[in-house]
Parts: C-alpha cells; sequence; structure tokens
C-alpha cells in the first residue's frame, strides 16, 4: 500500500506542467492560426470535373472516374483520373510509389511548371506524403501550408490534407499545434475514410496522455534533436537542448530520491538492478521499435544509386526552380545523402 | 543511466562541432552526424519506453 502511494505521488508529480521550452534547434515551420469557422467546402464535383477536362481529361476518363467513385472512393478516384490525364504528374507518383528518390524532384519541377490550382493540390497532396514517409515533417508542412492557403475546396484530397497536416505537426513534434488541427479533422469531416478517423482519435489520446507526462515531453525534445543531428546540425542551438534534457533528467533523478526518501524504501522499479549492465556503452545496430523487417527506405535506394545519377538529381535541383522549392529539396536530399553514407 | 547516457551523446556533439570546418563535411562527417543522431535515437526510445511503462502503471494505480 505504502509503495502504491509514493508511485502514485511520483506518477503525480511527473504530470506537472510542460517543461520550459527551450530555444529550437531548427526553426519550426511557420503555422498559421487555425480557422475558427470551417474553411472547407463540400465538394464540388462539378467544378472538380470542369478543371480535370481543362487539364486534358477527356470524356472517356471523365467516364472512368465516375465509374471508380463507389469503388475506390471520391479521392482516389479524383487522383487517378488527374494521373491519366496528365501523363508528366503519373510519372512522378508512380516515382514516388517505387520508392525512387527522382520522385521529389520530379514532383517539385512540377509544381513549378504549372499554374493550375488542382494540379497544384494534387502534386502537393503527394509530396507531403513523400516528406512525411521520409521522417520529414517540416518539409511536408511548409508543401501543407501552400497546399491550405493556395488550393483548398478544389480536390476530394482535402480530408486528407488536413488529416497529414495533423500528422506532420505531431511527428515534428509540435503536439499543441497538432491537437486542435485533429479534432477539427474530425469536426470538419465527418465523412472521411474510417481509416483516418480512427487513427486520428487514437493520436488525439495520445497527444493529451503525452502533454501531461515530463518524460513524453523529454522524448519529443530528443525527437527533435535527433533529427537535427540527421541533419547534419550540431551547433550551439542543438547543444543547448541536448544540456537541457540532461538538467530535466536531473531534476527527475532528484525528485525520485527525495520520494524515495520521504517513502522510506525505494519505489517499484526504481531500485538498484539485480543484473546491472557490465558496459556504460549503449548496445550497438539502428535503433529500432516495432516493425523490424522494413521495405529499403529511400535512402538505401539514394545510396544504391550511381554518382552519375545522383549527381543529376543535384544539379537538376539547382536549375530551374525557384528559391523556395530548392531550398526544400537540397534540404531533403542533403538528409537523404546523410542517412545513406550510414 | 538515461542521463549518463544523455551526457555522453552531448560530449560527442559537441566535440564533432568543435572540430575544424573542413572536417565537419564530408561523407565521414555525415557518417558521424548519423551516429550521432543514432544514439541519441536510442536514448529517445529509451526514454519513451519509460513513459509508456510509467503511464501503464498510473493507469492501473487509477484504476484500483
Amino acid at each position: 500500500m505504502k509503495v502504491h502511494l509514493v508511485r502514485f505521488t511520483l506518477l503525480a508529480m511527473l504530470a506537472l506542467p510542460a517543461m520550459a521550452q527551450v530555444e529550437d534547434a531548427v526553426p519550426r515551420p511557420p503555422v498559421p492560426g487555425i480557422a475558427v469557422i470551417n474553411p472547407f467546402q463540400p465538394f464540388d464535383r462539378a467544378k472538380f470535373e470542369s478543371m480535370a477536362a481543362k487539364l486534358g481529361a477527356s470524356k472517356e476518363q471523365l467516364a472512368a472516374f465516375a465509374a471508380k467513385v463507389d469503388e475506390l472512393g471520391l479521392s482516389r478516384a479524383a487522383d487517378d483520373l488527374l494521373r491519366a490525364a496528365v501523363p508528366k504528374y503519373d510519372a512522378a507518383v508512380k516515382l514516388h510509389e517505387d520508392g525512387d528518390p527522382r520522385a521529389a524532384l520530379e514532383l517539385m519541377q512540377l509544381l513549378a511548371a504549372t499554374a493550375d490550382p488542382l494540379l497544384q493540390a494534387h502534386v502537393r497532396y503527394h509530396l507531403a506524403r513523400l516528406f512525411l514517409d521520409d521522417d520529414d515533417p517540416e518539409n511536408a508542412i511548409q508543401v501543407l501550408n501552400d497546399y491550405l492557403s493556395q488550393n483548398l475546396n478544389l480536390s476530394p484530397l482535402d480530408a486528407e490534407a488536413a488529416f497529414f497536416y495533423a500528422q506532420a505537426l505531431a511527428e515534428v513534434p509540435m503536439l499543441e499545434h497538432a491537437l486542435p488541427r485533429y479534432q477539427a479533422f474530425l469536426a470538419w469531416f465527418p465523412d472521411a475514410s474510417e481509416r483516418f478517423r480512427s487513427a486520428a482519435m487514437q493520436r488525439i489520446t495520445e497527444i493529451e496522455r503525452q502533454q501531461q507526462s515530463r518524460l513524453h515531453q523529454l522524448a519529443d525534445g530528443m525527437k527533435r534533436t535527433t533529427r537535427d543531428l540527421r541533419k547534419q546540425k550540431t551547433d550551439k542551438p542543438v547543444q543547448v537542448d541536448q544540456e537541457g534534457y540532461v538538467e530535466e533528467l536531473q531534476e527527475l533523478i532528484e525528485m525520485f530520491e527525495e520520494m524515495e526518501k520521504q517513502a522510506g524504501g525505494a519505489a517499484s522499479g526504481l531500485g538498484k538492478s539485480n543484473s546491472p549492465a557490465t558496459s556504460p556503452s549503449l548496445p550497438g545496430g539502428e535503433s529500432s521499435v516495432g516493425q523490424l523487417n522494413k521495405r529499403p527506405s529511400l535512402a538505401d535506394r539514394w545510396g544504391d544509386m550511381k554518382d552519375k545519377d545522383r549527381e543529376k538529381i543535384k544539379v537538376a535541383v539547382q536549375n530551374g526552380l525557384p528559391p523556395q522549392y530548392r531550398k526544400q529539396l537540397e534540404n531533403y536530399y542533403k538528409k537523404l545523402g546523410g542517412a545513406a553514407e550510414k | 543511466m538515461l542521463k549518463f547516457l544523455q551526457e555522453r551523446v552531448n560530449k560527442a556533439t559537441k566535440d564533432f562541432d568543435s572540430l575544424p570546418a573542413e572536417q565537419r563535411s564530408g561523407a565521414a562527417a555525415a557518417a558521424t552526424t548519423q551516429g550521432l543522431s543514432q544514439k541519441q535515437a536510442r536514448v529517445r526510445d529509451l526514454m519513451r519506453r519509460l513513459a509508456v511503462k510509467m503511464g501503464k502503471e498510473n493507469d492501473a494505480e487509477e484504476g484500483r
């Protein structure tokens, strides 16, 4: 009973408000305030079909779209229609589906070349998915910021864009921004796919729990630093973050010790181990939680490419892209290169 | 243990950052920062597991 009381007190203390925010090592992407009024309008199918026709969709392709809606759902059918109407778009998405490192470049070039807001919406959606797949949520947020400000209410992909925006924010992690967006997604898209809706509900529960735990917040901070280091950022702001973790851990240790003293013994699980490690070093190998047999990542594919093919992509990134897109891709390929050279 | 491990990552980060600029670029440097990132990821994973474990214990206590 006494031990239970100590553990309960300990856990209650762990649920203190958020630890002090240290200066971010990498500036977080700007996140506009969430609209109180739902900015999403019901999908206008006639408008979509008319815009698709302007992009080159034939009558047959439009008929195929109508036939596919029931089978695949609006989002997939609409994306398939655009892929059929715009071969360059189809080719770029195929590269993404195949895990080809050229996909980001091809999609970005297409984005830079088109002024059509519907095609922009679909390209941005796939770019965001690509960045998320490759653990680059900051770039995904930037792309979806543009989607939400420039391409809203044109495509049935809006619901998924809203979901993945919340997911990207949670991945950074920017939980305080992610939570209201997951909630808004559930409120504004009651007919969205159950897969996305149940994922959103689960994440809301997890985030609410994490926001109350100092240990989860520490792990969140470390996640950011892990990504910073992978991007070869080791400068002062990163070091300040790391020092903050040590200070926070020291505070927690002192708190445990104090409670141990007050309770007259070690709380469960906090005593000395019966089989201490013989070496203070971490076990070797890649860190992994959950699925161990991952398919080859984009970084692996990038590493397997011939030097001349990688060089070709790098040259293409430097030529012909607007500066904001170029910067995004430079960061993306730099990170891929770092991961591939491990 | 977590504190000790984090301190080791911190030191390795500082040591790398204090190298001359020419030694902080290129393939070898990329491999080093990748290794640092993996070490930081392991500390993060341990921290997350501890947080989850404590959360479960807390839930069990509240359920009694």
